[in-house]
């Protein structure tokens, strides 16, 4: 190919030219770019050839939203893997010693402190100043969803079965480490072996499970 | 090989790029002047400004210090946090439109004058230059000398200066961000303790290095976009730096009396940081440093002929016409400064260093019971104070009957510290009277003031409560259904 078309119009100064089209009056001059300039063009050519090799052909290197998955995922597996430990030792004896265990019962009132006492009451009764507040009495021996240690455990990490005004899981926002503590800070305010009866929930609506009808005996606490 | 020459600017190429595209390199000649001395006063304050401002401390913290480990911003004894971000607002429009307000009265004088740019090359990077290889026939002859002793002593010797200026920079820098002592400790790490600080400073040191020893006037002319946007901004009107044409045309010697003022000695090109001829009217180039004023003004006193034909004034007064100072355009600018102001000084008002704010609990929005309908709130205490800061909360114009329980005592808040304080508000059934907006004022100590938050207590339709309450009414006419046995 021939060099560049004809450099239509000389200008006064020599070596520059201007270009042979005019739009609206304005004009171009043909003058080469600075190299410096071209040269940033270059660099991310080669910047993108590198990029798309590390990142898309050897994999050595993740990008943003797969390392904020890759953690994640392992701080799901971290709480699962805890989750599984703990409930692989812990039984109702163990849950009733650790209620024993001061250090444990004082960490466990801060979790309950933080998270619980809003709903369930300073004293775990329920009632606030003001009368019933929205949680269950932790502290007499009416369990909606059993009164073992094991039973408070679940139901605290799980959440309740009554998904649209029961208590949520808290397995997503509290540790199981935690959640033991704060079983253990409950059954403090209990006795091992104490008989407890099973009571359907406040917020049961009239007519289901009334209670006039009071439910069938409770089975007998764990020994 | 060309930079050791020197070129003849036109208004048809770039004199800092060959026509190959190279760069030619400028060498400014000495200037002496007026606004020279000014000028090195200008950059004497601003970097010592630079330099100083981590280390004077108001209010127990640095001057400015962006605590970006804490996400605190200190400013001048103010401490703003993250939620005042909006703020940032105010500071980048203003600092905008301040911009353009400067510009369209006296044209660029921030790039000549003030701009970090300007003030580190001219100031410190070319005086180090100068300082090594003296002035500009000197460095055009080193340019042109072989690599012997003297010139690799020389060369070492600046760039060394150059990369120790540079890192010493970047260093200041960081320590708006880190502070001094923290800065001091980080150095004495190793660098990979600290790896993104030490990143940051060295990116920064050889950003600034290029930029000073090689790249130079290259920003000016062709990447900075506040230049281009300046160049926009100029009218008429507007004081630039200009050569008045009527009185120094013809150029030529100063013996012949038909020529005009201009001995055409060609000091003002010499001098020029960016390589142009002012004479050849307005530039795109032109960052108003005002070196050429002082270069013209200096023959002018040797040749007893009044200053001036190089100087600062509009394009009409250059012309011989007169300066509108006061403009359509002024007026209107002056306008939107002002309520740019009144704007933010109404939003400031509002700013404390201290906040409180009544959100809802997450879960369900209210509860209904025998005891009347309940709302869950919590009441999120932010302090920036350096002490211990006291939160009372009251409901104004409480709806009938309403209790609010968690909030009678007064709360006490840790220095520089946000904490949230559950509590729940309770309307008995007999009084619910439908959604009610809460408002509540929270009273703050130290600093005696209030600040109000305002929520909507929710609950259930009125029709559905009132026919509850007959239910539980008549519950309770028949005992053996209201208690268990």
């Amino acid at each position: 190919m021939s060099d560049t078309p004809p450099k239509a119009k000389p200008t006064d100064q020599p070596g520059v030219f201007l270009r042979d089209h005019v739009y609206d009056g304005i004009e171009e001059f043909d003058q080469k770019l600075p190299n410096w300039w071209l040269f940033t063009l270059y660099i991310t050519i080669v910047l993108f050839v590198i990029y798309w090799f590390l990142y898309y052909q050897m994999g050595w290197f993740q990008s943003d939203t797969e390392k904020i998955d890759a953690q994640i995922a392992v701080l799901e597996q971290k709480r699962d893997a805890e989750l599984q430990k703990m409930l692989a030792t812990l039984d109702d004896d163990g849950l009733w010693e650790m209620s024993e265990d001061v250090a444990a019962v004082q960490a466990g009132a801060k979790v309950f402190e933080k998270n619980c006492v809003l709903c369930h009451g300073e004293d775990l009764g329920a009632i606030g100043p003001l009368g019933q507040l929205p949680g269950v009495a932790l502290n007499d021996t009416d369990w909606v969803h059993g009164g073992n240690p094991m039973d408070v455990f679940n139901i605290i990490n799980e959440g309740s079965p009554n998904t649209t005004s029961g208590m949520i899981a808290w397995s997503t926002s509290v540790s199981a480490a935690d959640i033991a503590k704060v079983t253990a800070f409950i059954m403090s305010h209990h006795t091992k072996g104490e008989e407890w009866n099973t009571v359907p929930s406040q917020y049961a609506q009239p007519g289901e499970g009334g209670t006039s009808t009071p439910p069938p005996s409770p089975p007998p606490p764990a020994p | 090989m060309a930079s050791a020459t020197q070129k003849k600017p036109n208004l048809d190429s770039v004199t800092t790029i060959n026509e190959d595209g190279s760069r030619f390199f400028l060498h400014p000649a000495d200037v002496d002047g007026r606004f020279t001395h000014w000028r090195r006063y200008v950059g004497a304050i601003l970097l010592s400004i630079y330099v100083l401002l981590p280390w004077i401390p108001i209010n127990g913290y640095p001057a400015v210090f962006f605590d970006l480990l804490n996400r605190r911003f200190h400013l001048f004894g103010l401490t703003f946090v993250t939620e005042d971000l909006w703020l940032g607002f105010f500071l980048l429009t203003g600092l905008g439109f301040g911009l353009f307000y400067i510009t369209a009265v006296a044209g660029r004088l921030w790039c000549g004058w003030t701009c970090p740019y300007t003030v580190f090359l001219e100031h410190i990077y070319r005086r180090i230059e100068r300082w090594i290889e003296g002035d500009a026939p000197a460095r055009r002859k080193l340019d042109r000398a072989p690599w012997n002793n003297e010139k690799i002593f020389k060369r070492s010797l600046k760039q060394f200066l150059f990369f120790l200026v540079s890192a010493l920079i970047a260093h200041i820098f960081l320590s708006y961000f880190v502070s001094i002592p923290r800065l001091y400790q980080y150095m004495q790490e190793s660098p990979l303790a600290h790896a993104k600080a030490f990143g940051v400073v060295t990116f920064l040191t050889l950003a600034l290095y290029g930029s000073f020893a090689w790249f130079r006037e290259q920003f000016c002319i062709i990447l900075c976009p506040y230049g281009r946007i300046q160049s926009a901004l100029t009218d008429d009107n507007t004081m630039v730096i200009g050569y008045d044409e009527k009185r120094g045309e013809p150029r030529g010697k100063a013996t012949d009396p038909d020529n005009g003022d201009c001995i055409n000695c060609s000091r003002c090109v010499q001098v020029c940081p960016t390589g142009i001829d002012i004479r050849n009217g307005l530039q795109l180039e032109c960052i108003g440093c005002a070196a050429c004023v002082d270069a013209c003004d200096t023959i002018m006193d040797k040749l007893e002929r009044p200053r001036g034909l190089v100087r600062y004034d509009s394009l009409n007064g250059l012309e011989g016409g007169k300066t509108k100072i006061i403009r359509p355009r002024i007026i209107l600018y002056t306008g939107f400064l002002l309520l740019g102001l009144a704007v933010m000084t109404f939003f400031m008002r509002s700013l404390h260093n201290a906040d409180a704010e009544v959100q809802r609990l997450a879960g369900q929005p209210f509860y209904f019971s025998e005891q009347g309908v309940r709302n869950q709130f919590e009441l999120r205490l932010v302090t920036k104070q350096n002490e211990e800061t006291t939160f009372t909360a009251r409901v104004v114009d409480a709806p009938e009957g309403l209790q609010v329980n968690g909030l009678e005592e007064p709360i006490v808040v840790p220095p520089q510290s946000e904490i949230t304080k559950p509590f729940f508000a309770l309307i008995p059934g007999e009084s619910y009277t439908g959604r009610v907006p809460l408002k509540f004022e929270i009273t703050i100590e130290p600093g005696d003031f209030t600040v109000e938050s305002e929520i909507t207590f929710l609950g259930p339709s009125l029709y559905f409560v009132r026919e509850q309450l007959e239910k539980f009414a008549s519950e309770k006419a028949s005992p053996e259904e209201s208690t268990a046995p």
